[in-house]
């Protein structure tokens, strides 16, 4: 039983948490609408966000499933359709907004908002949130990772009014659908995202005529004062003290190598915090620059990972203060091409993840898989009106491991969490692939006493189709998935292609646009496991055994990472043995020998991988270099990046 | 003798069994102590201490949690899967989804069926039905080799588009029947013929795990009700409210994992149809949950969206019943942020609620019953007194003080969040679906479900509540009141402006021939059958699907598409009249009406009941002077209004004040809130 604290509320108790329950039921029933009416594929997948809102726009509710990415926006959008619109909102109004300039995340997000009034009085807003499937721009699906500006992106809209007094304002919404590669869904959306927000001010107004607009407005506020009390409470019975980190996004297209990093300085002191990111590299010449209210979502989604039972609201900002400078990566303004904001968002909220599992060590977690998202859209060519396609597609991988715990295996990016895989069956009816492998990727977790989740291959094949590009967005090729506690990164990757009738694979990386593909195309795509927690020579060796029972781990890695050696007896009958005297010894060997692989020269790791005596996971593993992984050649200032990681997350944990 | 029907409700304290004379239609109840280690050694006590002779029974129907059971425990027999090569994983990728968004420690839990377990053999067809690759024999053989070595007890067939073409599927059956002609196989283009794999191969492999376990248990049940003189068929409930012979059991085992809870809903809907109220809620409060289930229109809803554990659906279609962690023993308690809560932790059965005298100190709802004097002190006809000092001191403690509430107003506090949560999951259930609570009945059942029930109506403005004679054993009469049911679907993806209606019905006819074939199988005569088609449709676009009702003859879609316009604007409050629609899935099912007999009704004559005391029992921060009367000798046409209790030897139910109460010729009450 917690302890009697000082309370504010001038609501009883009960109608407190009457209406408390009754904010969240209702942006739940908002969800559920939008889930079984929309159109769009990534909605359906459960890329959206829901809200309630206080008439000064700040949230009051989100929903218990929405997706993590949204978290921490949503008022700054409902605060500039206030701004633009004030004095002249009308119920039965709704207006649109999808500006990253203007606290939103990218073009992608398009955000429904409805005022609500009760007789003449303006009580509150509700905001629907979805991922529609395009925005226009120059690739289908609206992601060009070559944009520096977002002239390219699509279609940016400011606050506009898409119904006025209930009626459907058909002119603006066709205008807004007539920009983008999928109208007929685009429309659709608009009133599925229309109905969810007036779901929400029918409930609202039930309450209203329940318990008196007072009492409602009132609650509205001190749910809000509830979540900040909550979590002052708890920053306040932490130490007080400065915790910093940096990540890194694996490279400016614009620039030579080296990586890009964000640097983040953490500082808690009574009951505030303040995240700092002062040292954080200036705006790159791709689309992965995040805009300000996308960077505060990230800080608030990572911090709200070591809150996991308290409510989402506005509450939850009021003593987060975060400091970064001017036109930085985590700072982008108009008009620098934010899109691909979510890479550095995944690293906001690793490093945040880092940061916190020193101060809760028992919620403690090793980096997760980047987020990965293949795009490909042209004419399907297998029906006779060849209509336009788009393959968008995104793979779950593996989380970092955790104090006393394997990482989770293949889930859903840190960025959005409720978010599902698509089914294969599915891709395959809608578009002109075949996917020829969809399987869990061997040695794909970072070794670890506690080795991160395991990631997926999926290999496709593209069937009769004309005029098809692709485009890839990711990242950790090179700033690959770190360990912690002495644990070991996963592994670099990309995409590979095999062409129609050619037998080798072109290595593409993990990040390009436009690349045109053509039918009989094979392209291959790994996601990386999680990184590894704790040294993996602690890692108990019946559990290593396991691993290589269900094909998790190979034999060969077994010995090279964990320095465990096992015999296979039966493998049909999944008999194996551990030998625990060559394991001694194995392990002894790697123990007096791995702090010299970690510093050994770079230029002979290249020569090795070159010759084929190592693989780019012993590069990353043991070698801690990173390789231009289709020739070999050391990207030196990248490597000595990593290295100072490496140096910190791991080595000065051996013993 | 006359003759007799019986239904077995197994729960996990007690095993309830409900007696019908077929002739009079008089119910009576059986109540004996379960036993979870060997369920059927219950049902044989309960037989024997009810004195049933099974050689007059007509009819035996069970609703079992056995299958839950086993998946909940994970207590299940070796089981594998044969995969396409490249897609072993697909049951363990899942949708890559997790239950609890931001608690990095709470995983999805793994497949039923190991990773070690799951081998692939090379074969593929592709999304048209197209055999790109037949079955590999030399693969096949292989794996069925070493299936064999690994002593395995069932086996799920998964591959590739087999919706479409299970022919790849069958073979692989065959050869794995050759190496292992006892072992069941359940294949997926059989046991689930729809698009998406995952929902796909889930279901086979919940139904794979579970056909050990629950033909073993059938048959051994069988033979014990047999040896004991009972001549027909077993009749199990599923989890579509339907029961099944356990000719059916053995390939469509899966379709019991939700057995029990569907009876409460059974029930629920039955009662409140007999009482004239086709919409009906029901609301089963126990010990640590609460169970809602929705009837609209004399028909239970129904979901595919169902699972045992989060990530693993079976996607057989089940009465859909949403559970909270609310129950009499669910614990208030003080959060960080000051707010009180209730629930979901639970006191439990042990040590149970803090006047149960088993050193329990927090408050439960419960104990705050008993402060209130909503709940007596002495139970179960004497079998349980309960100590009102320490409930007291628990409120006090736990809520009165830390609040700085007095005692009364403190126990107020605990009933109505407990009140506002179950609300909430009714609201859930009823307004985020499209329907309106005013509209509906709410039957309140289960141990304390009508000491809550009159307060969470009037919460949701539901005019009528309607407690049956027996609440505490009201699920087994769920069992005692189905058809035999069988559910079959098949994906028919179309424009809908397009699809010609005579390949419709030629799909159908198809569906309907099978269904017959099933259920002649079970011994339905022609006469007994009926059959009820749906059209799954949708906007062009949309991802989810609305099922409207089917004729037996398709002659126009336009007319399918009229009245899935309608049921769009019903659900979801629009129509798009000029958008294009398409046809997901056709489904029927197959039903073989079970003939029922009439529940006794009673000569209605009004009259005020006698009291048999009065107590003080507190309402709005006041205490009431209330009447209480004792259920067993009211009799139809008995009339009140509140504050008054009534008690009962498995129940207590609170009439608050202002609110008249009757009781009907069936014996419910029927409590109307407004006043």
């Amino acid at each position: 039983m917690t302890k009697l604290i000082e309370t504010s509320q001038s609501l009883d108790p009960v109608t407190f948490e009457v209406l408390k329950n009754s904010f969240i039921t209702t942006v739940d029933q908002m969800a559920e609408q939008m889930l079984r009416t929309c159109y769009s594929f990534v909605i359906y997948n459960r890329d959206f966000s829901n809200a309630l809102h206080d008439a000064d726009g700040n949230s009051v509710a989100q929903g218990n499933y929405d997706i993590a990415v949204h978290v921490g926006t949503l008022h700054n959008t409902c605060k500039e359709v206030i701004r633009v619109f004030e004095g002249d909102m009308a119920p039965g109004d709704v207006y649109a907004i999808n500006d990253p300039y203007a606290g939103g995340t990218h073009f992608s997000d398009v955000r429904l908002v409805r005022p609500i009034f009760d007789e003449d009085k303006l009580i509150g807003f509700s905001q629907s949130n979805g991922h529609w499937s395009d925005l226009g721009g120059s690739v289908p699906g609206s992601f060009d990772v070559t944009a520096r500006d977002m002239f390219r992106e699509g279609l940016r809209i400011t606050p506009l009014r898409l119904f006025q007094r209930g009626r459907f304002c058909s002119d603006v919404a066709n205008m807004i659908a007539a920009n983008t590669r999928d109208p007929a869904s685009i429309i659709g959306d608009i009133h599925s995202q229309a109905q969810a927000t007036q779901a929400a001010e029918r409930e609202l107004l039930r309450l209203v005529k329940k318990y008196g607009r007072d009492q409602v407005t009132r609650g509205m506020e001190e749910v809000q004062d509830y979540v900040e009390r909550a979590v002052r409470k708890r920053l306040s019975e932490l130490p007080d003290g400065t915790w910093e980190t940096v990540d890194y996004i694996d490279r400016d297209l614009g620039a030579g190598e080296g990586m890009i990093p964000i640097r983040i300085k953490m500082t808690i002191k009574g009951d505030q915090i303040h995240y700092d990111f002062t040292g954080s590299h200036h705006t790159i010449a791709s689309m992965y620059n995040s805009a300000p209210g996308a960077t505060f979502s990230a800080v608030v989604a990572g911090m709200k990972t070591f809150f996991p039972d308290l409510p989402l609201n506005s509450g939850f900002y009021r003593m987060i203060e975060v400091t970064a400078p001017k036109n930085s990566v985590v700072s982008a303004e108009w008009p620098v091409a934010v899109t691909g904001f979510l890479m550095p968002f995944e690293k906001i909220m690793n490093s945040i993840f880092e940061m916190w599992s020193k101060i809760m060590p028992e919620r403690a977690i090793a980096c997760a898989f980047n987020l990965e998202y293949l795009l490909a859209g042209g004419r399907d060519a297998r029906k006779p009106e060849k209509p336009i396609f788009m393959f968008y597609e995104w793979l779950p991988g593996g989380w970092g491991g955790r104090n006393g715990k394997d990482g989770a295996d293949v889930t859903t990016a840190c960025f959005g969490t409720g978010l599902m895989s698509q089914p294969n069956e599915g891709n395959e009816r809608v578009n002109p692939t075949r996917t020829t492998e969809f399987q869990i990727k061997q040695d794909s977790a970072g070794p670890g006493k506690w080795r991160g989740g395991v990631g997926v291959q999926k290999t496709s094949v593209l069937l009769e189709a004309e005029g098809a590009v692709m485009s890839y967005i990711c990242d950790r090729e090179r700033a690959v998935v770190w360990g912690v506690e002495g644990g070991l990164p996963s592994m670099p990757h990309g995409l590979t292609m095999k062409r129609s009738g050619e037998d080798t694979d072109i290595w593409l990386g993990s990040v390009f646009s436009d690349y045109p593909v053509h039918s009989g195309d094979e392209f291959a795509r790994p996601t990386a496991g999680g990184g590894g927690f704790g040294d993996p020579l602690q890692r108990d060796p019946a559990k290593v055994m396991e691993d290589v029972i269900d094909d998790y781990v190979s034999l060969t890695r077994a010995k090279t990472d964990y320095g465990v050696v096992i015999r296979e007896i039966d493998r049909d009958l999944c008999q194996y043995e551990i030998d625990a005297e060559a394991t001694e010894a194995c392990r002894a060997d790697i123990r007096a020998n791995r702090k010299d692989w970690a510093r050994m020269d770079p230029t002979e790791v290249s020569r090795r991988y070159k010759s084929g005596e190592i693989d780019s996971l012993d590069a990353v593993r043991h070698y801690a270099v990173i390789l231009d992984w289709e020739t070999g050649e050391v990207l030196p200032k990248t490597t000595a990046q990593f290295r100072e990681s490496f140096e910190k997350r791991t080595v000065a944990h051996w013993d | 003798m006359s003759r007799t029907r019986v239904a077995v409700d197994v729960g996990g304290t007690f095993t309830d069994i409900c007696i019908m004379d077929e002739d009079t239609g008089v119910i009576r109840i059986e109540k004996t102590a379960s036993t979870p280690d060997d369920p059927m050694q219950a049902i044989m006590n309960g037989v024997e201490q009810g004195r049933i002779d099974l050689s007059e029974v007509t009819m035996f129907s069970h609703g079992t949690t056995v299958a839950t059971n086993a998946l909940i425990t994970r207590r299940l027999p070796r089981t594998a899967m044969v995969c396409t090569e490249g897609f072993r994983d697909v049951v363990e990728i899942r949708r890559a989804n997790k239950e609890d968004l931001w608690d990095t420690y709470k995983d999805v839990a793994k497949p039923y069926i190991p990773r070690r377990d799951r081998l692939t053999v090379r074969e593929r067809i592709d999304a048209e039905g197209t055999i790109l690759e037949v079955l590999n024999e030399d693969d096949a053989r292989r794996v069925a080799e070493v299936l064999k070595k690994r002593e395995v007890k069932s086996i799920a067939v998964c591959f590739m588009n087999s919706y479409v073409n299970g022919a790849n599927e069958r073979r692989m059956r065959d050869i794995l029947k050759e190496v292992m002609p006892d072992l069941p196989v359940s294949i997926s283009s059989e046991v689930m013929p729809e698009i998406f794999e995952h929902e796909r191969f889930s279901t086979t492999m919940a139904n794979a795990v579970c056909a050990p376990v629950v033909v073993d248990y059938v048959s051994r049940l069988g033979e014990k009700l047999s040896a004991a003189g009972y001549k027909r068929d077993l009749l199990l409930l599923h989890s579509g409210g339907g029961v099944m012979t356990p000719a059916s059991v053995r390939d469509f085992s899966a379709r019991l994992a939700g057995s029990g809870i569907a009876a409460g809903a059974i029930a629920s809907r039955f009662i409140g149809n007999l009482c004239g109220f086709p919409n009906s809620i029901g609301f089963d409060m126990g010990g640590t949950s609460t169970d809602v289930s929705l009837a609209w229109n004399g028909e239970s809803r129904i979901t595919k969206d169902w699972y045992i554990e989060f990530g693993y659906p079976i996607r057989f279609p089940s009465i859909e019943v949403l559970t909270i962690g609310a129950g009499g023993g669910s614990l208030a308690w003080q959060d960080e942020g000051g707010s009180l809560r209730n629930g979901p932790q639970s006191a439990g059965a042990f040590p149970g609620p803090a006047c149960y005298k088993n050193g329990n100190r927090t408050a439960t709802n419960t104990d705050a019953n008993v402060v209130l004097g909503r709940l007596g002190t002495s139970l179960a006809g004497g079998k349980i007194t309960l100590d009102p000092a320490l409930a007291a001191e628990a409120v006090q403690e736990t809520v009165a003080t830390p609040f700085g509430m007095e005692l009364h107003q403190a126990a107020e506090a605990i009933v109505a969040v407990a009140n506002a949560n179950m609300a909430n999951a009714v609201r859930l259930l009823s307004i985020s679906r499209g329907y309106d609570p005013r509209d509906f009945a709410l039957v309140a059942f289960g141990g304390a479900g009508a000491l809550h029930g009159a307060a969470v109506a009037r919460e949701l403005s539901i005019p009528t509540v309607i407690v049956p004679p027996n609440p505490g054993v009201t699920s087994a009469l769920g069992c005692l009141l189905v058809d035999v049911q069988h559910d079959f679907s098949e994906s028919f993806m179309a424009d809908a402006s397009t699809v010609s209606p005579e390949d419709m019905q030629t799909a159908f006819v198809r569906m309907e021939e099978q269904a017959v074939e099933r259920l002649t199988h079970e011994g339905v005569a022609q006469e007994d059958m009926a059959l009820q088609r749906t059209v799954e449709m949708m906007y062009q676009g949309q991802w989810r699907s609305l099922a409207v009702s089917a004729p037996a003859k398709i002659e126009r879609i336009c007319s399918l598409i009229e009245a899935f316009h309608n049921e769009h604007e019903r659900e979801f409050n629009y129509r798009r009249e000029e958008a294009p629609v398409s046809i997901f899935r056709i489904a029927v099912k197959a039903v073989g009406i079970v003939p029922k007999a009439e529940i006794p009704k009673h000569e209605v004559s009004p009259h005020e009941p006698e009291p048999v005391g009065r107590r003080s029992v507190w309402f709005d921060g006041v205490s009431h002077d209330a009447a209480v009367y004792e259920r067993d000798r009211f009799t139809a046409g008995a009339s009140f209004t509140g504050p008054a209790i009534v008690e009962q030897f498995d129940s207590t139910t609170v009439v608050p004040p202002g609110m008249a109460a009757s009781v009907d010729g069936f014996l419910n009450i029927l409590i109307t809130t407004k006043g």
